[in-house]
């Protein structure tokens, strides 16, 4: 059985529009005009258990509603839904002891205490009893290599050791789904890292199944064979990571740093100029002629600094999105 | 294995003692809060107590109520401030910023009544100077106002419906209390309207009767304010009338179900509205 | 002189459209300021006014005036600094070559100008509810009341600019200014006319600066009989005594927050 099923899942907003202003106020409580608004637009697909999928997308693009519908934060306005057999909006006990949600944003624990007092309000919650939360809070500690911290208050803790107690927290009663939206927003490339792999080697031990949001493509790459591409409440792309890749990011990004200033068109023909100004050029060149394209560039032109990336995944999203209207006008015309 | 009615009851019953424990723990770090809030209770008991007295100047009564009897109601207040300081105070101003930050999520991913937790989640013991004092007041004012209230107290009825109608008068305070912090999930602006309770609510330190007609109605109908104060003072000395007695209960009922109600309600707002 | 006005029209006018935005939790903190009009009811049902000599439409003038008294003095310095400071919000408005006092100065004016219209609503429910209680003071009356209530507006600030300033060295200054709203609720005239306390507690409250804050400004604008120039000069005297200790205490916490690196 899926531990997920959606089925033309969407969620309309209806947003209230009003005038700025006293007056504004005043004709909005006589003539209340509301717009309709498609966040979530009817998207279906599965998950089974012990899978870890990433859930990709620009801004606004639906990522955070679709996971607060999963959790049972926002009801569906249409379409089939459950996780791990229930409906997540009736929020029923029974499940919400199945599922966690970390928001890399939003703190759950005590800012003055220490998280272990935390922890103990939790495992109550739960229903955990104190020799039990006591062993999966050492369980755990050992996985995120977490120790005296837990003693600390936390306002006392860096980012990355406050992510992890976070973390400790989301999983002591053990939840068989883990929702998780930018669980690494802020932390640095260690920090990053160690997450990542205490989310592998969680899923790993205990077959849970996890479902990130993550603008890092780092964190997709080493943790999702799956991922899911939601664009303008749409599901774009449901497949392997490779896949997504390959049809997203043929090119490779070049950024250049110039001795002189050269015209626009001295970069012709060494790949599509995607940004040209004064001394810095950003170039996109196809991944298989990456090599020599830089160094007929570092020949061409006094070079001062030279930087090779993927391009971020929100520009790539968006020159995808960009091609396919445009492919759909040219379409249209007769 | 246990009936999971019992279960459910004892794991509540963890969660609050854990719940207090860890906020007791927290705010026992200020010890110099105590002496202030010492200083406070003693400093606005004496100003109270003074202003009551000017009040007397005029005769031996206010709203025909005895100087021990308005004594009993503004132990009555100061214990109710009191309950204030101790649990809605510290909870319930404390939804707007839940609404604010977005950690109301969490709290509705709990396995476990949100009310229940945004309600009683912290405690603060600042409240306990207050509460003390009150209830010495009261005791004080009891002895004072001599045999027939005394006499009045002796049956265990009277004890247990003097009891009631303060659990009441709880219940009323909690629930208003409880309602204007809950609209804040509509208005975020209004973050302050338990402010406006809180010193309207001032108006319990003398007895209902002291007021004008129109804001006696208004005390009883619009904002209780009767049922807090004046309805266990009368219970206490030992004169409560039944169809107050009833009324306050009912009332008490009425908010607690409002209150509830309510909270559903902005529940399915705030799972329908957010984003 | 000139670029002081400029800078006062600037800052009020940023400050006054900043206030309007926060109009509804101003309704609602003026709405807080009902407590003179309780206390009307509690007096007018005793017997109490009429023992001091004071007849029912006085001590109905006295009460309502001091319901505007205390909705025009306000001051709410301390809480916003201690969000200001905490929020790191203070730095920067340091490094302006304007002290932020001045900005925490408009920003009440502004606070009191956006408040207008939400008084004189509850005054006309008041009137409402109670037909004949509100009455038109003299032009006079009004003039010296108003000029009363900015008198004791200005010492309530310099009171709470010297409690303020002890945020840069403890973080219970809040609850000291707790601590100092307790005096001024019962000796300042908000919850009895002075009129009405015996002698010996009156000669006593009128040794400290809190009756010239409510009880003062009241009388004047109820048409009481007031010694005016006494009520002023108290109020010049208190500040004088307040200003120096004010100035010394921020110039010395100031150096205290930049030796602390914050």
């Amino acid at each position: 059985m899926s531990t997920i099923r959606a089925r033309d899942l969407a969620k309309t907003y209806r947003i209230s529009e009003k005038q700025p202003g006293l007056a504004g106020t005043l004709r909005h409580l006589v003539n209340r005009r509301h717009r309709e608004v498609v966040a979530v637009d009817r998207i279906s697909f599965t998950i089974e258990p012990g899978e870890i999928v990433g859930f990709l997308g620009p801004n606004g693009a639906g990522k955070t509603t679709t996971l607060k519908m999963l959790t049972g934060l926002i009801h569906p306005s249409a379409g089939e839904l459950e996780v791990a057999g229930y409906q997540p909006w009736r929020r029923q006990a029974a499940f919400l002891r199945q599922i966690t949600l970390v928001m890399g944003n939003r703190q759950q624990l005590i800012w003055d205490l220490p998280a272990l007092d935390s922890l103990r309000v939790n495992a109550a919650v739960y229903g955990i009893d104190e020799p039990e939360a006591r062993r999966r809070i050492g369980e755990l500690a050992e996985m995120l290599e977490l120790g005296p911290e837990l003693q600390r208050p936390l306002r006392k803790l860096s980012l990355g050791q406050r992510m992890k107690t976070e973390l400790l927290a989301a999983l002591l009663h053990r939840p068989a789904v883990l929702f998780l939206d930018e669980p690494t927003l802020g932390l640095d490339v260690n920090a990053q890292a160690r997450v990542r792999d205490f989310l592998a080697d969680y899923n790993r031990r205990t077959g849970a199944t996890v479902l990130l949001t993550s603008h890092d493509m780092g964190d997709i790459t080493a943790l999702c064979p799956r991922v899911l591409l939601i664009h303008q409440g749409q599901l774009f792309h449901d497949g392997s990571l490779a896949a997504l890749t390959q049809r997203l990011a043929p090119c490779r990004q070049v950024r250049l740093e110039l001795e002189h200033l050269h015209p626009a068109e001295a970069f012709a023909g060494f790949g599509t100029l995607e940004a040209h100004q004064g001394h810095q050029v950003r170039l996109l060149v196809p991944r298989a002629q990456l090599t020599e394209r830089v160094a007929a560039l570092l020949e061409r032109f006094a070079v001062v600094d030279l930087e090779v990336s993927d391009p971020p995944i929100e520009e790539l999203i968006g020159g995808l999105f960009r091609q396919r209207a445009a492919a759909a006008a040219a379409g249209a015309e007769p | 294995m246990r009936p999971p009615l019992i279960r459910d009851i004892r794991r509540y019953a963890r969660s609050l003692r854990c719940f207090w424990g860890t906020s007791l723990a927290a705010e026992l770090e200020y010890p110099l809060n105590a002496a202030i809030e010492l200083v406070s209770v003693l400093g606005n008991l004496a100003g109270s107590l003074f202003v009551l007295q000017l009040l007397f100047a005029g005769g031996p009564s206010l709203g025909g109520w005895s100087w021990s009897g308005a004594l009993v109601v503004l132990g009555l207040y100061t214990l109710l401030d009191g309950f204030t300081t101790c649990l809605l105070q510290p909870n319930l101003s404390r939804i707007v910023n839940h609404v604010q930050t977005g950690t109301l999520d969490y709290v509705l991913l709990k396995p476990i009544d949100s009310q229940f937790w945004l309600s009683a989640r912290t405690v603060s013991p600042w409240g306990l100077p207050a509460m003390a004092a009150g209830l010495g007041l009261i005791g004080w004012a009891l002895a004072q106002a001599g045999p027939g209230a005394a006499a009045g107290l002796r049956s265990p009825g009277a004890v247990l419906l003097a009891l009631a109608l303060l659990l009441a008068a709880l219940v009323i305070l909690y629930s208003l209390w409880f309602v204007l912090a809950a609209l804040s999930i509509w208005f975020v602006k209004v973050w302050n309207a338990t402010e406006v309770l809180r010193y309207t609510l001032v108006a319990g330190r003398y007895p209902i009767s002291a007021y004008p007609p129109a804001l006696r109605l208004l005390f009883t109908f619009v904002l209780p304010v009767a049922f807090l104060t004046t309805v266990p003072a009368e219970a206490l000395l030992g004169r409560g009338s039944a169809l107050w007695a009833v009324g306050s209960l009912v009332v008490a009922l009425l908010c607690l179900a409002g209150s509830r109600l309510l909270w559903r309600f902005a529940q399915r707002f705030y799972t329908s509205a957010s984003s | 002189m000139r670029r002081a006005w400029r800078v006062a029209r600037a800052l009020l006018g940023s400050q006054y459209a900043l206030m309007l935005e926060y109009r509804a939790e101003i309704a609602l903190w003026a709405l807080s300021g009902v407590l003179p009009l309780i206390m009307l009811g509690v007096w007018s049902g005793s017997g109490a006014g009429a023992a001091a000599g004071l007849t029912p439409q006085q001590l109905s003038h006295y009460f309502l005036a001091a319901f505007v008294v205390r909705q025009f003095t306000v001051v709410w310095l301390i809480h916003v600094f201690e969000e200001d400071a905490l929020q790191g919000r203070l730095s920067p408005l340091l490094l302006q070559p304007l002290s932020p006092l001045w900005r925490y100065l408009a920003s009440h004016f502004s606070e009191q100008a956006t408040r207008v219209p939400f008084v004189v609503l509850m005054l006309v429910v008041v009137g409402l509810a109670a037909p004949g209680v509100l009455w038109w003071p003299s032009a006079g009356a009004l003039l010296l009341g108003a000029l009363a209530i900015l008198a004791a507006f200005l010492l309530r600030f310099l009171l709470q600019v010297i409690v303020t300033t002890l945020c840069f060295w403890s973080e219970r200054a809040a609850a000291l200014d707790r601590l100092l709203l307790i005096p001024y609720l019962f000796l300042s005239g908000l919850v009895a006319p002075l009129d009405t306390f015996p002698p010996a507690v009156r000669r006593l409250a009128l040794a400290t600066p809190f009756p010239w804050m409510v009880d003062f400004p009241a009388r004047l604008l109820a048409g009481e009989p007031v010694n005016a120039a006494l009520g002023f000069g108290a109020i010049a005297a208190w500040c004088l005594v307040l200003l120096p200790m004010a100035h010394l205490l921020w110039r010395a916490g100031l150096r205290r927050y930049s030796a602390m690196g914050a």
